[in-house]
């Protein structure tokens, strides 16, 4: 079997089909899939977990409990829109939660998986923000507040990030350089795999380990993304091209 | 009685060490070494809370000693004029920082031994000063070195003295 990892699927009611696309991808992993790692934003906003049975969401969690009770693993991380993800949808999903950054040894490379967005350092709007977002007392204070105040927050939210993204100059919103190589120096590893840039690639980074890979998959909003890691071989392609991807990192055909 | 000398006027607490006995002894130690002299309130949000205890005048934060137990399931609550602890997600994990409470903050306290049901240690109430704390709430904020709802000018603690 082989590992996957998606990431910035953005999910909402508003774009029904990748919904679809997900609920398709997981009935095809399973049996080929050992672990589905998630690395942030499989959300467009998270609320809290007692938003879990919106009907946004619902159909969004039991796909992922179909295919976790159908013996799948599916790890999720927090990406910078759905960071209230909790144990109840933990439980509720039967996936399991991974901190940011995560270390793992895949098929003998020392791998850092990340959502990214702490690698753009150079954005240190943002960078605030996220520390905030992080804070628990502030976190607390924001699940305090009914759910259909914080539904209207997240819309709130949403409008204003991209009207801010817009505004931004494109380099800043890629990851530095420099926090890249410090991560994947603090950790020892060769390869670091994340998602958040929307700039899907496999590219060179710079490490004291010697030369690294940074792997980013890409987002699924106008087409999808997934990365397939075997023992032969890793594959960078469209959902649509995973079974054939699956094949050539287990059995080495991958160029 | 703890008086917290601030350049905005003085803080005065009385602690609640028979509720709080580690978290009391634990703010006494670093207020006696005169840790906090000179650090900041660094994050400010009026309607929750003013917090400090942590961070000097440059947003340096100081290296602290090791973590304390969370004593929130003490019965005390996180009203307005209560002091608690800040910690990280991990409710065992207090150091330094403290918050002044500026509203009822019913949703800090504790409801269980989980790890989002732990809540915020309630370790003492101000017995006088309240208005300088109300005054530092509404002190104009900026997001600077990386953090969010720093006050524009510094709120500086310049002395604790234990009474």
């Amino acid at each position: 079997m082989a590992q996957a990892f998606i990431a910035d699927l953005h999910l909402t009611a508003e774009r029904p089909e990748a919904i679809g696309l997900l609920q398709q991808f997981l009935e095809q992993a399973q049996g080929r899939i050992e672990t589905l790692y998630i690395l942030g934003d499989l959300f467009e906003y998270w609320v809290g977990d007692d938003g879990a049975e919106e009907p946004e969401f619902a159909p969004v969690i039991s796909a992922l409990r179909r295919a976790t009770d159908a013996g799948l693993a599916i790890a999720v991380m927090h990406g910078n829109r759905d960071f209230l993800l909790g144990s109840d949808f933990a439980k509720r999903s039967g996936c399991r939660l991974l901190e940011d950054p995560t270390p793992l040894s895949l098929y003998g490379v020392p791998t850092i998986l990340s959502h990214g967005d702490a690698l753009c350092t150079d954005d240190h709007d943002y960078l605030a923000l996220r520390t905030q977002m992080r804070d628990p007392l502030w976190q607390r204070r924001v699940l305090s507040r009914p759910l259909s105040e914080r539904i209207a927050m997240a819309h709130a939210l949403r409008h204003e990030s991209g009207q801010a993204t817009y505004a931004k100059d494109a380099a800043i919103l890629d990851v530095n350089p420099g926090a890249v190589t410090a991560l994947l120096d603090r950790h020892r590893a060769l390869r670091l795999i994340h998602g958040h840039t929307h700039r899907p690639g496999i590219y060179p980074a710079a490490s004291g380990s010697g030369q690294a890979t940074r792997i980013v998959v890409g987002d699924w909003y106008e087409g999808s993304s997934i990365l397939t890691v075997g023992p032969c071989g890793q594959k960078l392609t469209p959902v649509a091209d995973f079974l054939g991807a699956v094949a050539d990192v287990i059995s080495g055909e991958n160029e | 009685m703890v008086e917290l000398e601030t350049n905005r006027g003085v803080i005065v607490l009385e602690l609640h060490a028979e509720k709080a006995p580690k978290t009391v002894a634990n703010f006494l130690a670093y207020a006696r070494d005169g840790f906090f002299a000179d650090t900041i309130f660094h994050r400010i949000i009026d309607g929750f809370m003013i917090q400090g205890g942590g961070f000097e005048t440059d947003l340096r934060q100081k290296p602290t000693r090791p973590p304390i137990d969370n004593e929130a399931n003490n019965g005390l609550r996180n009203s307005r004029g209560t002091i608690a602890m800040a910690r990280t997600s991990d409710p065992h994990s207090a150091t330094s920082q403290f918050f002044i409470n500026v509203a009822d903050n019913d949703f800090l306290n504790f409801t269980a031994p989980t790890s989002t049901g732990w809540g915020y240690c309630v370790f003492g109430q101000v017995s006088e000063g309240m208005e300088v704390v109300d005054t530092i709430k509404g002190a104009p904020t900026t997001s600077r070195g990386g953090y969010q709802d720093v006050p524009a000018s510094d709120v500086i603690i310049t002395a604790v003295r234990v009474v």
